[in-house]
């Protein structure tokens, strides 16, 4: 697995010094300065590098601004060991961390962690004292649980339609609508190429079988901090997703907006987020619509259903969901989306 | 006739013969209603524990009438054989089951002896002892992820089945 990851990584760099050649002098520091025509000269898939590559740079700056390491105390408030205090690293101790050393069911189980009454996804580090307790499948109360489940499986999914398609036509994602459970199915909405307009898939689930390339890929969920409107920009992110992120930095008071990635595909979304992917156990993309709006482009929302190990159902039910999900999911208080720029 | 036929046979007999004999019975109860006063909770096996149920809670009874009571601290003193418990009893049990009727004990069955007797044993405790619970209420998964998802499964049947009433008819 280490190898793998080395392998990806070596290549990767390879590519980009190739790359930072053929964009001319300017190297790391020209990307600051990055006009937006040159952006749309990039392929998809050097997009995908550069984004990464800077994900990269900015995890280890974040880990240098920690050079000693720090001990804090993090006590544990759930049910299971009363009264447990783990002593861990400042900046660089995870929840998940934190269940490791109680047991490998805590490992195994937990979704979310809440650190002072806020929900955290587990690979997250902890930068204070504070308490912690772990959220589940299973849990009295598992709200939080399943809005981050039905977030996780959407960005799959998301991943998956960008590279269900050829390169040569574009998908612009929008965004991930906060659709709660019950209604059926998860959905993002995207836009098409224009010479897709016309199109209509015929069977949804051929596009499911892309997953597996993916999946295959991927280890764990990461995600992590990025300071101010101006970095945000590096990651390439146009139209819709730069709405939303200028959004969610003015809400936050320091104006941080939370990225996560897995494998190559980084994403902005609404909250935390499950830790693996080996969390889904059924995942089924089961239908696209075409949503009626104002603008000239055609928005589409593909949905899918999905459901974790720990919830398996059986192949009757999972028919019966299966079919109910192909219904086009409409809610209330969707947010009107501003025309954008340029597409990538 | 065989006569141990018979004498196998005890239809509506209300009376169990534990131990060697009457005397023996009432010592062996006696000694299983010290040990639950003190330690409010014991393993028996099913059929001590559900003929001493009876004695124990008309004990607690008698003990609710009070210490100074002449009879209350003669049954007292001969069902307890540990002295200590006497107090216990008056001035522990008594005002604990005060505002109850009646019912201070609980039976549960649990599974078979291990030895070679597979005895079908009980557990009988006095109601609002220190320890954790013996029957964990069921936890309530009305919310999680596969129920909500059948939730609404179920409830778009029940829209699709029920005939919708054309609008305008009511006043």
């Amino acid at each position: 697995m280490a190898a793998r990851w080395a392998a990806r990584c070596l290549r990767g760099g390879r590519e980009r010094r190739r790359e930072w050649r053929r964009a001319g002098r300017g190297g790391a520091l020209g990307v600051r300065f990055m006009s937006t025509p040159t952006v749309s000269r990039l392929t998809s898939d050097e997009v995908i590098l550069m984004r990464n590559e800077l994900f990269n740079k900015e995890k280890e700056r974040q880990l240098s601004l920690y050079p000693r390491i720090e001990k804090i105390e993090v006590k544990y408030t759930g049910k299971s060991h009363p009264g447990t205090v783990f002593v861990m690293n400042k900046a660089l101790s995870t929840p998940y961390n934190c269940a490791m050393h109680l047991s490998e069911w805590h490992c195994k189980k937990s979704v979310l962690a809440l650190v002072d009454g806020e929900v955290w996804d587990m690979y997250k580090p902890l930068t204070k004292s504070c308490e912690i307790q772990f959220l589940t499948f299973k849990d009295e109360d598992p709200e939080e649980v399943n809005k981050a489940y039905w977030r996780s499986c959407a960005m799959i999914m998301a991943c998956v339609l960008k590279r269900a398609f050829k390169d040569e036509y574009s998908v612009n994602l929008i965004k991930s609508p906060e659709v709660p459970v019950i209604s059926g199915a998860f959905c993002y909405d995207v836009i098409l190429d224009n010479r897709l307009n016309d199109w209509t898939p015929t069977n949804v689930s051929t596009i499911t079988s892309c997953l597996e390339s993916c999946r295959a890929c991927i280890l764990v969920q990461w995600f992590f901090f990025n300071e101010g409107e101006g970095s945000v920009s590096f990651f390439l992110f146009v139209g819709y997703k730069m709405e939303m992120i200028e959004r969610k930095a003015s809400q936050n008071a320091e104006g941080i907006v939370t990225l996560h990635r897995f494998g190559d595909f980084v994403d902005v979304s609404e909250g935390p987020h499950i830790p693996r992917t080996s969390f889904c156990f059924q995942y089924e993309i089961t239908a696209a619509h075409n949503l009626q709006t104002k603008q000239s482009e055609l928005i589409r929302r593909f949905q899918g259903v999905s459901l974790p190990v720990h919830l398996k159902a059986y192949h009757i039910v999972w028919d019966k969901l299966l079919e109910r999900s192909k219904r086009l999911v409409s809610f209330s208080g969707e947010v009107q989306l501003t025309k954008y720029k340029d597409m990538l | 006739m065989r006569l141990s036929v018979v004498a196998a046979i005890s239809h509506g007999r209300m009376y169990r013969p534990l131990g060697l004999g009457p005397r023996s019975r009432l010592d062996l109860l006696r000694n299983l209603v010290t040990a639950l006063v003190r330690h409010e909770r014991i393993e028996a096996p099913w059929a001590r524990a559900d003929e001493m149920r009876g004695y124990a809670e008309r004990l607690i009874e008698y003990a609710k009438l009070g210490d100074t009571n002449e009879r209350a601290m003669r049954m007292a003193n001969f069902w307890l054989t540990e002295k200590d418990l006497i107090h216990k009893l008056f001035k522990v049990l008594a005002p604990r089951f005060q505002p109850h009727p009646g019912s201070y004990t609980r039976l549960l069955q649990i599974p078979n002896r291990d030895s070679l007797d597979r005895a079908k044993m009980a557990v009988i405790e006095l109601k609002g002892n220190p320890y954790p619970p013996l029957i964990r209420p069921q936890r309530n998964t009305e919310k999680t992820l596969l129920n909500q998802l059948l939730k609404g499964y179920r409830e778009d049947m029940q829209r699709a089945a029920t005939p919708e009433a054309p609008k305008g008819t009511l006043v």
